[in-house]
């Protein structure tokens, strides 16, 4: 009978995360056989996996487009939803999976040159799939269950990656410290689906909808609530629960950072936005996001100013940008999801670029101290103006992309009649051009003795990273295919609404 | 809770569930305070896997809450959730194994170098 079904309906997967299930599964073999012919057939194979990703990305944008009310809904074989797991992707989700087959795809190709010297790199691309793969599954899951299988996919792929260096120190009390308190919001998020469950007798999105929304406060709400903010919370690294990031992100290898603070972060986000439009009004949850936006900017902008370590400095400043992306989310409007959203992708954009530029200063001057890289900036021009480029537009000037998306964040901040977390989040924004640019000054200054005579990071790495430079100025100049995606993604998670639910109710 | 319970017609058994309600909620007050106080890494694993352990006992319990039905829909999620949780707390005893090897201890409070 269910065999039946599943001939019939067949195992339908989205194209993306098919692509990089079947890849990631494949890699060890592929690996095997490149160390038999010698060739670099895994490194092909890896690339050639993020680049049909990002093509399956696009397919789905059609399909999405072309539904009729932009959800379309998957499921394998067996009971249909409501009774039985599934993927609903509306907008939103295509949106956060071509932020993440984006990245990923440039990622790929910067790690190639990255780890050409590290051993057991089958099993590294190998991760990085899986750990990509858990974040297509996020963006796709149609209900909390089928969200957390893909979060613990995501999640130990990371916890292994942070530590993959394990012949240091540094990274293994890093990885340990990430998996200790990633786990315990694992088991808070497993609290929350039993009490989602205790309350509406569901977990799929659609029907969850249907039912907590709008009625009034109990105090199993709250505690759902609360049970919600530190099971996500963790992983997006707002900041009573921040601590494992300054330790996790830089010990990384630089792609892995890169994705970490890109990529992996902002999903931990997009789960705690899509739960909370989807169980709470915006009205119930605004001032609570609104405290932690203030508390985590600030924490993030003062303690990165106290760095003396570049990617420890980079860490901080994603948990200030963390800050940033809650005041979207606090203002709770269209115009605030669509400045959040806009914010996720840009900021993948210019923290990959920043981790995966200093990560070439890094791999050249062989120190990661500010100090000891005085004057590096001469040896290697473009990497260090692509960092620039990205310190510019995290800082938010204008004609870089993040100058666009952070006007959206703290003017939707504004609409809804909160002006002191705006004035906070532009405070915050000045305070954190110091420090970039005290980066910038010491990177181009005279050099010191041991870093002279040093040469341009290998092609392929400055090559991604001038790419991403341009992608950073071009979304500056020209934003509006970006913000129009955006808009509709937005439009998608707060007023798609009856389309998301009737989709399962029918 | 117990808006759950519709009146229809069958075995009107229910179990109770307060008594399920308090076990959980001792049980992430000792996984919490486990995870708080003990200093060894195997330990601090055994903590989460409590933790773990206590949100999947609620689950279950909160399954039985319909008169006249099991639901099936917890029990089948707890059983791939106690697989998911065993794999963290593997990958968790692998990186304790190689924290052994830098540090030569198990104690957590040796593991500070990293600092700021």
């Amino acid at each position: 009978m269910v065999g039946q079904a599943m001939i019939q309906t067949g195992l339908q997967l989205p194209l993306p995360l098919l692509i990089s299930l079947i890849g990631a599964m494949a890699t060890p073999f592929i690996g095997i056989l490149s160390e038999r012919t010698g060739m670099k057939l895994k490194e092909a194979w890896f690339v050639l996996v993020s680049a049909a990703s990002l093509g399956g990305v696009y397919q789905l944008y059609n399909m999405v487009k072309a539904a009729p009310d932009g959800v379309l809904l998957l499921y394998s074989w067996g009971q249909a939803p409501p009774l039985s797991g599934c993927l609903e992707i509306d907008m939103l989700g295509v949106y956060m999976s071509f932020s993440i087959a984006f990245l990923g795809l440039l990622v790929s190709i910067y790690s190639i040159s990255y780890m050409e010297h590290e051993t057991r790199v089958a099993e590294f691309y190998t991760l990085v799939t899986f750990m990509i793969a858990g974040m297509f599954g996020i963006a796709f899951a149609g209900d909390l269950f089928t969200l957390f299988v893909f979060w613990e996919l995501m999640g130990l792929s990371s916890y292994v990656l942070v530590s993959f260096l394990k012949q240091n120190w540094g990274p293994i009390e890093a990885g340990f410290k990430y998996l200790l308190m990633s786990a315990t919001a694992g088991a808070f998020l497993l609290l929350s689906m039993a009490l989602l469950y205790g309350l509406t007798g569901t977990l799929n999105f659609g029907m969850l909808a249907n039912s907590i929304r709008g009625n009034p406060l109990t105090p199993w709400t709250v505690l759902l609530f609360s049970t919600l903010i530190v099971g996500f919370g963790v992983k997006s690294a707002i900041v009573p629960m921040h601590t494992w990031l300054p330790d996790a992100h830089p010990e990384a290898p630089s792609p892995i950072s890169a994705l970490l603070s890109g990529v992996v972060i902002e999903t931990g986000l997009y789960g705690l936005t899509r739960l909370l439009f989807v169980v709470f009004e915006p009205s119930v949850f605004k001032l609570p996001i609104a405290a932690l936006a203030v508390l985590t900017m600030t924490v993030g902008n003062l303690l990165a100013l106290l760095q003396g370590d570049l990617k420890r400095m980079l860490a901080y400043s994603s948990i200030a940008q963390i800050g940033y992306m809650l005041v979207g989310l606090s203002a709770g409007t269209v115009y605030g999801a669509q400045g959040l959203f806009l914010h996720v992708f840009n900021h993948s954009m210019m923290k990959g670029l920043a981790f995966l530029a200093a990560g070439s200063l890094i791999h050249i001057g062989n120190t990661r101290n500010i100090e000891d890289l005085k004057g590096i900036g001469r040896a290697m021009p473009l990497t260090t103006m692509g960092l620039f480029v990205s310190f510019m537009g995290l800082g938010g000037v204008p004609a870089t992309s993040g100058f666009i998306s952070k006007f959206m964040l703290f003017s939707s901040a504004i609409e809804v009649g909160m002006t002191w977390l705006t004035v906070i989040g532009v405070l915050n924004s000045a305070l954190s051009m110091a420090y970039y640019l005290r980066v910038i000054k010491t990177l181009i200054s005279d050099p010191i003795d041991s870093m002279k005579g040093l040469k341009e990071a290998p092609k392929l790495m400055v090559a991604v990273t001038v790419v991403m430079t341009l992608v950073v100025i071009l979304f500056g100049v020209w934003p509006e295919p970006a913000v129009s995606f955006a808009e509709s993604a937005a439009e998608a998670l707060v007023n798609g609404f009856n389309a998301y639910i009737g989709a399962i109710i029918g | 809770m117990h808006s759950l319970a519709k009146d229809k017609e069958g075995p009107r058994v229910m179990y109770p569930i307060t008594f399920f309600i308090v076990t959980t909620a001792l049980l992430f007050v000792f996984g919490l305070v486990a995870l708080t106080i003990k200093r060894d890494l195997v330990r601090l694993l055994i903590g989460i896997e409590i933790l773990f352990n206590a949100a999947n006992l609620f689950f279950v319990a909160l399954s039985t809450q319909h008169v006249g039905m099991i639901d099936p829909l917890p029990q089948s999620i707890v059983m791939m959730a106690l697989v998911l949780d065993g794999t963290v707390i593997a990958v968790g005893l692998a990186l304790a194994l190689n924290v052994f090897k830098h540090y030569k201890t198990f104690d957590i409070r040796k593991l500070r170098r990293l600092k700021w």
